[in-house]
């Protein structure tokens, strides 16, 4: 039953997220704007669509999509939703779950390059060379939580592993979430980092990669995003908010309001502020890594471990 | 055992007798081909035979050889544990390979090289890499280490009418033997403590922290040098280009390997060290990680990079190894027993996807006749074999998730977060350096090879001569098949290779592991393997998905969308140098990268020039010097090598004297 559940949330619920997003835009640009469903509407707009297939391109460039969103949402089958436990955990399991995000990467990159592409090439290598420099802080934060809640499984830090931590090192746990939230924006491809709402080639990253995707593919790659997002979006708030109440039903609920709460977070980032300069973005990395590493240094002197 | 010596048999039988054919290349091929084979074969059932044994069956040295006849110094010992047999399961594999592949490529050669010998030469380096592997005495094992330096040179400069094959060769040989110096003061130290040349004495005898500490010192430099750690690491790019493809997977696949091997062999012997041996080797494999891969990054000659490759994977089995040596420092069995496990699946994983990737650039460079990336491209097309092989090898060594790299990836991650755990403040710190670092070569391996696989396979071809491409008939495909899809079964099936490297780990650990610490490590993965067939479930249920709709709509095929310009060509193309680009700049501070730029000038500019070199500091700046003032030292020393017979038997006839009044002193 909570298996069931937790796949329907995985599966399902994602699209949701990218829907507030674009809302609270359109109200802080003083729109009314796209329906809430909006992204579930392009997603099966996107489904029928017919396809353009470049003639450079080889079956990589038919599978990655495929595959990517596989990754991704075998990723998640590791991640606690709300308090039940994920359908797998074992001790190690976060590795995995960077694991298969990377494979969710690496095959769209290789997507990119089949096509022969400058532009998707371009895309191509800035999401590789920047992913290479957040992978570290993950790392490093994933590090940092299970040695506060002495465990290697992605459940067992998030179910109740860290509460008690919130009040012994809360400076620390704060430092991780805002060094997660700066990983987050770099990883989805949000804005102060890239722009997904802009078409313009030369400033993108992720759009630029998935320029030649078209029909199915491009749809099952917005798709996988947005499952993308949802899975660090649940990361970040079970790590901020650790009260679980023990209904099932209000947890649930209760769940999805915190983390529809991070999309109009999203959102609200997006909104104030500017893309960053690209050659920039390695600085955001950068300090978030720095910020990590205080963490640990505060952990490590204090002795919590 | 009887299996390993009728293996040993066939190869030198047939090596004499190949030698003996060697001016008619079809028999000697054929004879090579065929007792390669059937060598292997009985050696990969050797090595089974130990691998599968209980643990608590029998003593962990498993099966003995002695022969009583005194050779000077030593007997003619030999043995196999789990350790040795680990190994020559590796060995045999990859040689097998190799060797087909060998056989392959050397069918059609119509050079002026004598094959034969070649062939001959092939077999007799498994031969000693055999005896490297199982000698239990330190006499036996430095002449078998020697044998097997002395026919590697040979093999890798078999086309030595090049300048730069020739100079390969002597920096290889200079650099081994450098090693083989500090090997032999080890042993001496060791024989000398223990009062035997036998492995089994010598382990029986207990060394103080500082001696161990000494002899930890000289067996990382004797056998790092062979192993290519950074800084000893120079002879890797230089050999492995040089060498035919084949040679550079048996280098890069086993003989490195041997190097890891001997290093774990001194972790038997003398047991115990002082915890910052272990620290040190720690650090000592960070770098040769992340160094690795940057180097490799700054390569656009496909086998210079895979040989900068080999480094940073050298680094990832040192961190597995740095870890368990900790972990035994600290008395922590788990960390330990994980560590060594993680190093000697990463070592199986290596030699096999290492092997792969070697052979599938050997028949690129066959048919492109280049092995600079930046005139490739788009070769997928034309080499549907080749590149489905390259990226399954690619897709491995990045270590990610359904392939082989991953599994032992995950060992380490888990050797060094379980160090975090258990280990006190200082052992903290150092197991959290080694996770960021190995996350740091994780993605920069998955650059690397997204550079390298599409560069060389995808997108247009940017060479302007017309190039005949073939793949290959059954043979030479056969080897590389087989390499991945070992690739593939212990990314999916992990358990019986996690099983043997545990069998190995347990010599290293020296206690026979219990059960549910194997469970402890084992079931983690088979829970893993499950989420992955989940996600091929979904794979499959997507793909259906997709069939359907492209089905029930039109497809159409294009150019790639170029923004609006339509004369694109494939010299507009990104290159493997731009692909480096943004990444080194990032690191430049630790890098020796310049980029070189001949900026146009004018309205009507005629030149314009852009290129970028990245340096290998450890040879311009250590190695080169070092060797300039070794060439200043010996010519003031000149005058004693005069070439007189007549004054060198006065050399003779001096020292004799000196002897002489030495004993009766």
């Amino acid at each position: 039953m909570n298996t069931l559940l937790h796949l329907m949330i995985l599966f399902v619920f994602p699209p949701l997220l990218l829907g507030f997003i674009g809302k609270t835009k359109a109200f802080f640009a003083g729109r009314i704007g796209p329906p809430l469903l909006q992204p579930y509407y392009d997603i099966l707009k996107l489904m029928q669509k017919a396809s353009v297939y470049s003639v450079t391109a080889n079956w990589i460039f038919r599978a990655a999509p495929l595959v990517s969103t596989a990754a991704i949402l075998s990723a998640g089958i590791l991640m606690p939703l709300a308090a039940f436990k994920p359908p797998v955990q074992f001790e190690g399991d976060l590795i995995l779950f960077v694991y298969l995000l990377a494979l969710g990467r690496f095959v769209i990159v290789l997507a990119a390059l089949d096509t022969g592409s400058s532009f998707e090439w371009l895309g191509a290598i800035r999401e590789m060379t920047f992913g290479c420099l957040s992978e570290i802080t993950v790392f490093l934060n994933l590090t940092i939580l299970a040695l506060l809640s002495r465990s290697l499984s992605l459940s067992e830090i998030f179910l109740g592993g860290l509460s008690s931590s919130w009040l012994q090192v809360g400076p620390v746990l704060i430092l991780v979430v805002v060094s997660s939230f700066l990983v987050l924006l770099v990883e989805n491809s949000r804005i102060p980092v890239d722009d997904p709402e802009t078409h313009l080639e030369l400033t993108m990253i992720h759009e630029v990669m998935v320029l030649d995707h078209s029909g199915v593919d491009l749809g099952l790659i917005v798709y996988g995003q947005a499952v993308k997002l949802f899975l660090f979006g649940a990361m970040l708030v079970s790590m901020i908010i650790t009260f679980k109440p023990l209904d099932a039903f209000t947890d649930t609920a209760l769940f999805l309001l915190e983390i529809i709460g991070f999309a109009i977070f999203i959102g609200m980032i997006e909104s104030m502020m500017a893309r960053l300069r690209l050659n920039k973005v390695p600085f955001l990395l950068f300090s978030a890594f720095i910020f990590s590493v205080f963490g640990l240094i505060v952990i490590l002197v204090r002795g919590g471990h | 055992m009887f299996f390993l010596f009728i293996s040993l048999f066939i190869l030198s039988v047939s090596s004499v007798l190949i030698f003996a054919c060697s001016r008619s290349k079809t028999i000697s091929a054929g004879l090579f081909l065929w007792s390669l084979v059937a060598a292997c074969g009985f050696g990969l059932g050797s090595a089974f035979s130990v691998l599968c044994q209980k643990a608590g069956a029998l003593p962990l040295g498993v099966m003995d050889f002695r022969l009583q006849a005194h050779i000077p110094l030593g007997e003619f010992y030999i043995g196999i544990d789990f350790l040795s047999a680990f190994f020559l399961l590796l060995l045999f594999i990859v040689t097998l390979a190799a060797g087909i592949y060998g056989y392959a490529y050397l069918r059609d050669y119509r050079g002026p090289r004598n094959v034969g010998v070649h062939l001959a030469l092939f077999h007799l380096l498994t031969v000693v890499m055999v005896f490297v592997l199982v000698a239990k005495n330190a006499i036996l094992f430095l002449a078998a280490w020697e044998l097997m330096t002395v026919i590697s040179y040979f093999l890798i400069t078999f086309t030595n009418d090049s300048e730069q094959v020739r100079k390969a060769g002597y920096i290889y040989l200079i650099m081994t033997h450098a090693g083989v110096f500090c090997l032999v003061l080890m042993f001496l130290i060791m024989g000398a403590g223990a009062g035997s040349m036998n492995f089994d004495q010598m382990q029986a005898f207990s060394f103080p922290l500082g001696l161990a500490a000494i002899l930890f010192m000289l067996a990382f430099v004797g056998f790092g040098i062979k192993a290519g750690f950074i800084p000893f690491h120079v002879w890797l790019p230089h050999a492995h280009p040089a060498a035919p493809s084949y040679i550079s997977a048996l280098l890069s696949g086993v003989v490195i390997k041997i190097g890891i091997y001997g290093l774990m062999r001194v972790l038997v012997i003398v047991k115990d060290f002082p915890l910052w041996c272990g620290v040190g080797l720690l650090i000592m494999a960070v770098i040769s990680g992340v160094g690795g891969v940057l180097y490799a990054l700054g390569q656009h000659e496909i086998k210079k990079l895979l040989a900068y490759h080999s480094i940073e994977n050298i680094g990832i089995i040192a961190l597995g190894l740095g870890i368990g040596m900790i972990g035994h420092a600290y008395h922590q069995d788990t960390v330990a027993l994980l560590g060594f496990t993680a190093a000697l699946l990463h070592t199986f994983n290596h030699a096999v996807f290492k092997g792969l990737l070697f052979l599938s650039a050997g028949s690129v460079i066959h048919c492109t006749h280049t092995g600079d990336m930046e005139r490739m491209g788009g070769l997928f097309k034309w080499l549907p074999w080749t590149g489905h092989l390259f990226l399954i090898g690619s897709l491995s060594i990045c270590g990610l998730p359904l392939f082989n790299g991953f599994i032992s990836e995950w060992l380490v991650f888990r050797s060094l977060l379980e160090g975090v755990f258990h280990f006190d403040i200082f052992g903290i710190i150092f197991s959290i350096l080694a996770i960021v670092a190995l996350a740091l070569i994780g993605g920069l391996a998955a650059l690397c090879f997204a550079k390298a696989f599409g560069v060389i396979f995808l997108g247009n071809n940017r060479s302007s001569e017309e190039q005949h491409y073939d793949d290959g008939d059954f043979v030479f495909r056969a080897p590389m098949v087989l390499l991945a899809v070992l690739c593939l079964w212990v990314g999916l099936f992990p358990t019986t290779m996690v099983n043997f490297a545990l069998q190995g780990a347990q010599v290293l650990t020296g206690v026979p592991t219990p059960w549910a610490l194997k469970a402890a490590i084992i079931n983690p993965l088979l829970l893993a393997t499950r989420v992955l067939s989940f996600g091929i479930i979904i794979f499959v249920i997507l793909a259906l998905l997709r069939r359907f709709l492209v089905r029930s709509h039109p497809v159409y095929l294009a150019e790639t969308w170029g923004c609006g310009y339509t004369k694109l060509s494939s010299r507009v193309q990104y290159t493997a140098s731009s692909f480096a680009k943004p990444i080194l700049k990032i690191f430049r501070s630790i890098l020796f990268y310049k980029v070189e730029a001949l900026r146009p000038k004018g309205y009507f500019p005629t030149e314009g020039k852009l290129g970028s070199s990245l340096k290998d500091a450890a040879e311009s700046l250590f190695f080169r010097p070092l060797f300039i003032i070794i060439k200043r030292f010996s010519r003031k020393l000149k005058w004693i090598q005069s070439g007189h017979t007549q004054i060198y038997i006065l050399y003779i006839l001096f020292l004799l004297v000196i002897l002489l009044a030495w004993k009766l002193h």
